[in-house]
C-alpha cells in the first residue's frame, strides 16, 4: 500500500514538476514550445500566438536574469561597504586603545601631582602655625638693641667703679704714708729724748 | 581544621611571592597557607581556586609577620625566624631552609616576634619583638650582628626608611624611635606623639608604622597621623574611629585597616575619602601586590578565616578562605 502511494507520489511530482522549478522550467518549456512551434503545421494565427507567447517567456527569462545580475552587483557592493565599515571600526578600536593608554598615563601623572599638592598643603599648614619671619627678625633686632644698650650701661658703671676704686686706693695709701711718717717722727723724737736723759744721768 | 577552629582563626600576616602569583598568609595557629592568585583571578575560577594550594604548620605560635625577599619567604613565629624557599613551596615542599633565634637575655620566656623588615643595602633583617629590642640579622652570614635597645616596652612594628637608611620602630611605650644604620645603630630621634593625635582612652601604643622616606604614618592607640620626617612635625590627623593596625601609601591615597570591618581610604590632607566594607570584623593586615602587573590586587585579612581580595580598590571582589 505504502509503495504504491510512493510511486503515485513520485509520478505525480514528475508530472507536475518534471522540468525543474522556476526559471529552469521556463527555459525548458520555452525550448519545448519552440521545437513544437517549428514542427507544428498549425494555422498562422495560432503560430503567431505561440510565437508571441514564446517571446513573452523569453522576455520573462531575460528579466529574471537581469534581476539576478543586479542582486549580485548589489551584494558585491554591500560586501565592500561592510569591509569599509569593518576597517573603520578596527581603526577606531586601536585609536581608542591608544587614547585609553594615554589617559591612564595622564591619570597617574595627575595622581602624583595631587599627592605633591597635598603634601605641600600639609607642610604649609604646619608652617602657618609658626610666626612670621619678619616679625621674629624685628623682635630679634629690638632685643639686640636692648642688649647693646644694657652692655653699654654696664661698661660705664664698670669704668666708674674702677675709677672710684683707684681714687680710694690713692687716698688710703696717702693716709697710710702720712701715718707712717708721723709714727717715724714720734719714734725718732722719743729716741732723741732717751739719748739725752741717760747722758745727763751719766754726768 | 574543624569549624570551631575556623571560627576562631585570625590572619595576622600576608606576603606576596616575588613573581606575584602566590599569596602566603599566616594565622594564629602557626600555619601558613599558600593561595594561587592566578587561579583565583582567572576567568574560570571556581570555589576550589579560592582555597589554599598548600597549608602547613610553620611555627608553634602565631605567625605575626611574613616577609618576601627575592627568593625566600621569611616567617616569624614564637621567637624564631624561619626561611622558606618560594620555589620549593610552590612545589609543595615544606622544609624550611633555616630557623634562627635571636639571643634573648632571659631564657624563661620566649618573646614573640611582632614585625620584621629588610634592609636591602647590606642584606640584613631587622626583627622587633617582645623583648623590647630590635635584633639585626645578617642574611649572608646568618649571624645576629647587633641589638638596638631603647624601647621600654615591646616593639609592635618596624619599618625601613630607604633613602636615609634608617629604621623606624614603634612600640607599646608610645614612642617611635629612629635608628641610624650608618653610624653603627645609634638612636637619632625619638618622636613622642603630640597632643593632637593622642587618644588616652585607647592608650599610647603605636601599632602601625609605615613610611615612604619623607613622610611617615603612625597610629594605634593615638589616631592615625601623618608626619613629615625632616621637620619631625605632625601634619595631619585622620579622624578614624578605631585603632589602626596597618597602613600603606598608595599613589595619592592612604589605605588604612584596623578595628572595624572596612578599609579606609584617606587623602593626605586628613580627610577620609571612603570606607570600603569587608567581611572580617576587624582587620590586621593589608598588602598590595606590586610584584606583578596582571595580578594587581589588594588583600586584607583579619579576625576571620577569610582574606578579602580587591581587584578594584572600590569594592571587594571575592574572598580567599583557609
Amino acid at each position: 500500500m505504502g509503495a504504491v502511494t510512493d510511486d503515485e507520489v513520485i509520478r505525480k511530482r514528475l508530472l507536475i514538476d518534471g522540468d525543474g522549478a522556476g526559471d529552469d522550467r521556463r527555459i525548458n518549456v520555452l525550448l519545448k514550445s519552440f521545437t513544437k512551434w517549428c514542427n507544428s503545421p498549425a494555422t498562422p494565427e495560432e503560430g503567431f500566438t505561440q510565437y508571441q507567447r514564446m517571446l513573452g517567456t523569453l522576455a520573462q527569462c531575460e528579466f529574471s536574469m537581469g534581476k539576478t545580475l543586479m542582486v549580485y552587483d548589489m551584494n558585491l557592493r554591500e560586501m565592500e561597504n561592510y569591509e569599509k565599515i569593518y576597517t573603520n571600526i578596527e581603526q577606531n578600536i586601536t585609536s581608542a586603545h591608544e587614547k585609553i593608554a594615554e589617559c591612564k598615563k595622564e591619570i597617574q601623572r595627575a595622581k602624583r601631582i595631587r599627592k605633591n599638592r597635598q603634601e605641600y598643603d600639609a607642610l604649609a599648614k604646619v608652617i602657618q602655625q609658626h610666626p612670621d619671619r619678619h616679625e621674629t627678625l624685628k623682635q630679634l633686632e629690638a632685643l639686640d638693641k636692648e642688649l647693646q644698650q644694657l652692655s653699654h650701661i654696664k661698661e660705664n658703671v664698670d669704668a666708674k667703679l674702677e675709677l672710684r676704686k683707684k681714687q680710694f686706693h690713692v687716698l688710703l695709701s696717702t693716709i697710710q704714708e702720712l701715718q707712717q711718717t708721723l709714727e717715724n717722727d714720734e719714734k725718732s723724737d722719743n729716741d732723741d729724748n732717751n739719748q739725752e736723759s741717760p747722758a745727763e744721768n751719766g754726768e | 581544621m574543624g569549624p570551631v577552629e575556623l571560627l576562631h582563626m585570625s590572619v595576622f600576616s600576608q606576603s606576596f611571592s616575588p613573581c606575584g602569583r602566590f599569596l602566603a598568609a599566616g594565622n594564629n595557629y602557626g600555619e601558613i597557607a599558600l593561595f594561587s592568585l592566578s587561579a583565583a583571578l582567572s576567568p574560570d575560577a571556581t570555589g576550589l581556586s579560592q582555597k589554599p594550594v598548600l597549608t602547613f604548620t610553620a611555627h608553634e605560635g602565631p605567625v605575626f609577620s611574613l616577609l618576601s625577599t627575592d627568593c625566600h619567604l621569611l616567617s616569624a613565629g614564637n621567637g624564631e625566624v624561619s626561611a622558606w624557599s618560594w620555589t620549593e613551596l610552590i612545589k609543595k615542599n615544606v622544609k624550611p631552609l633555616w630557623t634562627k633565634r635571636p639571643n634573648y637575655k632571659s631564657s624563661l620566656e620566649i618573646p614573640e616576634i611582632n614585625s620584621m623588615t629588610i634592609n636591602s643595602r647590606d642584606n640584613s633583617l631587622i626583627v622587633g619583638g617582645g623583648d623590647n629590642n630590635l635584633h639585626v640579622l645578617d642574611l649572608e652570614h646568618g649571624v645576629f650582628k647587633a641589638v638596638l635597645q631603647g624601647h621600654s616596652d615591646y616593639v609592635h612594628c618596624v619599618t625601613m626608611r630607604e633613602r636615609e637608611a634608617e629604621i623606624l620602630s614603634g612600640g607599646e611605650d608610645g614612642a617611635v624611635r629612629m635608628w641610624d644604620l650608618h653610624v653603627c645603630f645609634s638612636l637619632t630621634e625619638r618622636l613622642s606623639v603630640f597632643q593632637s593625635c593622642a587618644r588616652p582612652q585607647f592608650g599610647k601604643w603605636i601599632s602601625c608604622l609605615t613610611t615612604d622616606s619623607d613622610w611617615m604614618l603612625c597610629g594605634g592607640g593615638p589616631s592615625l597621623s601623618l608626619w613629615h620626617l625632616r621637620s619631625l612635625s605632625p601634619t595631619s590627623t585622620f579622624p578614624l574611629s578605631g585603632c589602626q593596625r596597618q597602613a600603606a601609601f598608595y599613589q595619592d591615597m592612604i589605605l588604612a585597616v584596623g578595628e572595624g570591618p572596612f578599609v579606609s581610604h584617606c587623602l593626605l590632607g586628613g580627610d577620609v575619602k571612603a570606607q570600603i566594607p569587608c567581611s572580617p570584623q576587624s582587620l590586621n593586615t593589608l598588602q598590595l601586590n606590586t610584584n606583578s602587573t596582571e595580578h594587581r590586587v589588594l588583600t586584607v585579612g583579619g579576625s576571620s578565616a577569610h582574606i578579602d581580595v580587591f581587584t578594584n580598590l572600590s569594592y571587594r571582589a571575592f574572598s580567599l578562605s583557609f
